[in-house]
């Protein structure tokens, strides 16, 4: 069965004037998943998710966290949610612990020495030392260290790498597998297609501020490509029992998209006069480049 | 320690180096001023005893009752009206009124805040709170450096610190609108030039308007009450809070008056205001 959907948006849309940053979004984040937003700046991600904290007003639609309207009870939001922003800015004159101190006494639960355990042990931080002399990725694991902290439902991170050191990326993406253990709820936003790929188990594509596509991860992961030759013309068509999608002819050979089970399309390659086989994955980035790549119409409306 | 008292420390926290500077600034002139009027009546006693009877050349003085009851108060805070207190209170008034939301949107550091739950409102109001607690304290150490100087400095009759505790309070309610308009276009904008602008000169602009009401060759002129009824430095009057007291009650009255409007409007914008990104 599946987990109800904590986040949801309805046609949510912000325009500042005739320029749409985010046009109709729709869509709902279950319970326990991670859920990863791609697309290039201007996107329309950094708008999805102020939206979402309430930090801007949607010019049509609405978006919803765990029921609560997330523009008229946005306060009751923030208590279900964690932000790191993307743009991390903090008060230089406080030490690490003194920052920590600050930010979980701004809320009633009481988060300061899982956040100051995870800074230190985990981001591995001096946290005596004054925030200014931090460097950005120190003061990015600093926010990241007490978002995980937060005794909270949700967590939204928005380019929670992009100043980190590959070790110390990987231990964030430790601790978002370890939140999704634990049942909190995370959206993903990022430019680093290999992160999102590796922990996210569904990705929301945005373009020019729409909603372009939904990849589900655990389907995508299933999923192999096959470039076959064929001996003569190849077949116009194929069983339906294999699941085999046509995505580009290239003269005799074909590549096809899979999404069954192994055994029968096995059976049928045995019988198929088939000249040369190569079977592989399909990385995200191909995906993403299928509407953010050099082919892509710049005004072109996809449909997801 | 709950959010809103987190909010409040962490804002004492950060202004407390210019909280200090203000208020030992103010402080110091409270002491001079007393220093400077215990000097003024030593000079004016010594001429009185130096030409006893009406007749005197220094008759004059006790004519207006200086030579009887010279009111040591009311000299001292004739010199709190001095441009250097205006502007101390004036710049902190600006300072603060500005920084909190503009300049918070342009550093950044606004999200990070508003992202825990921490009402709009509440926000705001901590930082009125700990800016009107900053403004009070200025204020009142002027008084208690008056107060204190007292003590060291000869006076005709030296004023107990309850007496320079209103001129005090008039100075510090003087600075509440000067604050609250800062604050609404705080509330307005993103960043923290314009807000500052904006305050300055609007603050000058009242402050000009009131050196031309008082000068007296324009006594005369048609348009002089409009232009000292425009600034509401005419509502800061520290000789009338110490003696005559008959302008007090409505000059405070007024200048609270003005500021409530502001933050009720400041309250309203940045409760339905959209919070950029920074810049």
């Amino acid at each position: 069965m599946e987990a109800a959907e904590l986040i949801a948006t309805e046609n949510l849309s912000k325009a500042y004037g005739s320029f749409f940053a985010l046009r109709q979004l729709s869509l709902g984040v279950r319970q326990g998943e991670v859920y990863g937003l791609l697309g290039p700046n201007g996107s329309g991600k950094t708008t999805t998710i102020r939206l979402l904290l309430g930090m801007l007003r949607a010019s049509e639609g609405r978006a919803t966290i765990a029921g609560f309207d997330c523009w008229r009870q946005s306060l009751q939001v923030r208590r279900l949610v964690s932000y790191l922003p993307g743009e991390l800015r903090m008060t230089g004159s406080m030490s690490g612990l003194g920052m920590l101190k600050y930010l979980s006494g701004l809320r009633d639960e009481e988060s300061l020495d899982r956040a100051a355990a995870i800074a230190e042990r985990v981001m591995k931080l001096d946290l005596r030392r004054r925030v200014r002399k931090y460097s950005t990725g120190m003061k990015q694991k600093l926010a990241l260290s007490q978002a995980f902290a937060d005794p909270v439902d949700v967590l939204i991170l928005d380019e929670p790498t992009s100043a980190l050191d590959p070790s110390a990326r990987a231990d964030v993406l430790g601790l978002i597998r370890e939140a999704r253990s634990q049942g909190q709820t995370i959206i993903f936003s990022g430019h680093v297609l290999s992160e999102i790929e590796a922990v996210c188990d569904r990705v929301a594509i945005l373009r020019l501020g729409r909603l372009v596509h939904i990849e589900d991860m655990h389907v995508r992961r299933r999923l192999r490509m096959l470039l076959i030759r064929f001996a003569g013309d190849p077949p116009a068509t194929f069983p339906e029992e294999l699941e085999l999608t046509l995505r580009e002819r290239r003269g005799p050979a074909l590549l096809l998209e899979h999404r069954g089970s192994l055994g029968p399309l096995l059976s049928w390659l045995s019988t198929a006069a088939v000249e040369d086989l190569a079977i592989g994955a399909e990385d995200l980035h191909s995906l993403y480049n299928r509407y953010h790549g050099p082919d892509v119409v710049e005004n072109e409306v996809v449909v997801s | 320690m709950n959010p809103f008292l987190t909010l409040i420390a962490k804002l004492f926290r950060d202004v407390r180096w210019s909280l200090l500077f203000s208020a030992a600034t103010l402080f110091a002139l409270g002491w001079l001023f007393v220093y400077v009027t215990s000097l003024n009546e030593s000079k004016i006693r010594k001429a009185l005893a130096a030409a006893p009877g009406k007749g005197g050349g220094f008759g004059w003085m006790r004519s207006m009752g200086m030579g009887e009851q010279p009111s040591s108060a009311a000299i001292i805070v004739g010199f709190w009206s001095h441009p250097m207190i205006i502007l101390v209170v004036a710049v902190w008034a600006i300072g603060r009124g500005t920084s909190a939301v503009g300049s918070e949107i342009e550093r950044g550091t606004l999200d990070l805040v508003l992202s825990r739950p921490i009402s709009r409102s509440s926000y705001l109001t901590a930082q009125i709170v700990a800016s009107l607690s900053g403004l009070f304290l200025i204020a009142l150490s002027l008084a208690a450096g008056a107060a204190i100087a007292v003590r060291y400095n000869v006076l005709g009759s030296p004023p107990g610190f309850g007496q320079l505790v209103r001129p005090a309070l008039n100075l510090a309610v003087l600075g509440l609108p000067i604050y609250a308009y800062t604050l609404l276009f705080s509330t307005l904008d993103h960043v923290r030039w314009r807000p500052t602008m904006l305050g300055s000169m609007l603050t000058l602009a009242g402050f000009i308007a009131r050196v031309i009401a008082v000068i007296p060759v324009f006594k005369d002129m048609s348009w002089r009450p409009w232009v000292d009824q425009a600034s509401i430095f005419r509502l800061y009057d520290p000789v009338d809070a110490v003696t005559g007291r008959e302008h007090f009650g409505f000059n405070v009255a007024v200048l609270i008056g003005l500021s409530a409007a502001c933050i009720t409007v400041s309250h309203l914008v940045f409760a339905t205001r959209d919070l950029p990104a920074n810049g």
